[in-house]
């Protein structure tokens, strides 16, 4: 009977806590800072250009071949704004192949290439498969609206 | 004026209307109480429930019977079909039946009979026969035991739920329910009557098939029991609209004979409104506390349900008449009601938590919580 009555009391009091359900499409759950979402470039705001330089590293490395790199003269080295004597022209990344292995990550040499740590790097659904493959802008997109603090494995 | 009054007065017109009035009622409370549940046991849980249809999901109840009405009416290749379709109207109808005999205030009834109390436990204890009924015609093992259960599981709680409202009888010296409520006057019957109270609620909560005595309609063995091949309207008739409808009406039942209904506490005399209020806060009381139960406890064994029934509640059932039978002709005072009854309560509680095998679990849950 003491058990009974514990146990009704058990619910009671459970009955009291704040539900955990989070009303997801709705209300997003907040990301931690080294949430594992699709890859995307950093935007060196001082000078006004990406960090990439276009080195191919990441796309040697990378293990169901998503990305394409083309590489040019960096404009702005010419001027003697910028040290970066090359700069990246074009940079495809396809989502519908990416694994989110982070391997670009780990190899990038200038830091240039990051995991999304916002909702954006995680609602990835779309009509086309097409509209999965990234271009430069829109991998830029985030990191120049200051929505990316790029978490570094310590 | 005189011509509506006269068109009310004929008697078919005013049966029609006070029928109409219980189907409403009956629909209202089936499409709350579904809201209320699902609310009350998610919070139980730290969920939200319904959230989607309307604020706070208020709509979901209307969105689910939209949804049941819309679907396919199967019904298996051998089946008995006449069994089978008419099976939810068995179920249905005795519950229909148990509201007509029920006043909620001084006024505000069916038909009040003199044998109400009888005929409420008499016309309940029918509802089984549609679950029988949906069980044999389904040709389907699990609806078949499910059916069985539920008959052996409602002979078994008829009897202590019968004689637990026999030995509260018994005090009020009648079976009318409103001479129940107006007997009653400053102190409801739970206070002389603990016990009486204990076995009516255990007795109501085995009857509602809710747990912890869900074995008739338990998912895990057999898989929804009676209701299993039913879908669409049917399955809502048979299983939504009576089983709301039985635990509503017997908590109205409950706060009738055991809470004072209409007239405790304070006797103030506002009027219908303050009565139907009283009501109200008794039975939802009622309401949750069954819901709390179901929340709470997993379900026990079909051999310990009918060991509690038979080794614990039939026994302390004749107990409590006994001793009421004792103090009514011996005409000792009130206060022994309560201090037999009470006696009796913790000697119900004792033997649950040490002699009868269901203690086991609560004393595994004691420990775990130390």
């Amino acid at each position: 009977m003491l058990g009974v009555l514990r146990s009704l009391t058990e619910t009671l009091r459970t009955m009291a806590r704040k539900p955990v359900t989070i009303q997801y499409p709705t209300v997003h759950r907040e990301l931690s800072e080294r949430e594992r979402g699709y890859p995307l470039l950093l935007w060196d705001s001082e000078i006004g250009e990406p960090f990439c330089v276009g080195c191919h590293a990441c796309e040697r490395a990378c293990p169901t071949e998503c990305i394409s790199v083309i590489m040019k003269d960096n404009p702005l080295a010419a001027e003697g704004k910028s040290k970066r004597r090359k700069i990246v022209e074009q940079f495809l990344l396809d989502y519908g192949r990416c694994i989110r292995c982070r391997i670009c990550v780990e190899t990038c040499n200038f830091s240039a290439i990051a995991m999304n740590n916002t909702w954006d790097g995680q609602e990835m659904s779309r009509y086309d498969r097409g509209e999965l493959v990234m271009d430069l802008e829109q991998l830029l997109a985030k990191s120049k609206a200051g929505e990316i603090t790029p978490w570094v494995a310590p | 004026m005189s011509a509506l009054e006269s068109f009310f007065d004929n008697v078919w017109v005013d049966a029609l209307w006070r029928l109409l009035a219980v189907l409403g009622l009956m629909v209202i409370v089936v499409l709350a109480l579904t809201y209320v549940e699902r609310k009350f046991i998610a919070r139980i849980q730290m969920r939200l429930g319904p959230m989607r249809t309307g604020p706070y999901g208020i709509m979901q109840p209307i969105a689910d019977m939209v949804k049941i009405l819309l679907k396919e009416d199967l019904r298996p290749a051998s089946a008995d079909r006449i069994a089978f379709e008419l099976a939810p109207f068995l179920a249905f109808v005795p519950v229909f039946l148990t509201l007509l005999a029920l006043p909620f205030t001084a006024k505000w009834d069916v038909r009040v009979l003199d044998l109400g109390l009888l005929y409420f436990i008499a016309v309940s204890g029918l509802t089984v026969l549609g679950y029988v009924f949906a069980g044999w015609a389904s040709d389907n093992k699990y609806a078949l035991i499910g059916a069985l259960r539920t008959a052996a599981q409602l002979i078994s709680y008829e009897v202590p739920l019968v004689l637990a409202v026999l030995a509260l009888s018994m005090l009020a010296g009648s079976l009318n329910l409103v001479d129940i409520v107006e007997k009653q006057g400053r102190v409801p019957f739970i206070v002389w009557q603990p016990l009486g109270f204990f076995l009516f609620m255990a007795a109501a909560v085995s009857d509602l098939s809710r747990r912890p005595f869900d074995v008739a309609a338990a998912e895990s063995e057999v898989a929804g029991g009676p209701w299993i091949e039913f879908s669409g309207i049917r399955w809502s008739i048979l299983y939504a609209l009576t089983e709301y409808t039985n635990m509503f009406a017997l908590c109205v039942l409950g706060s009738l004979i055991f809470l004072g209904g209409w007239d405790w506490p304070l006797g103030l005399k506002w009027g219908w409104w303050w009565q139907l209020a009283l009501i109200f806060t008794k039975t939802s009381v009622l309401i949750l506390v069954v819901m709390w139960v179901n929340a709470t406890f997993p379900r026990i064994r079909v051999d310990q349900l009918m060991s509690l029934c038979w080794k614990l509640l039939l026994p302390l059932a004749f107990v409590q008449i006994f001793l009421n039978g004792l103090i009514l002709v011996y005409g000792w005072p009130d206060w022994t009601f309560l201090l037999t009854s009470g006696l009796g309560l913790a000697a119900a509680g004792y033997i649950i938590y040490s002699v009868i095998p269901i203690g086991a679990p609560s004393r595994i849950v004691a420990r775990s919580n130390a």
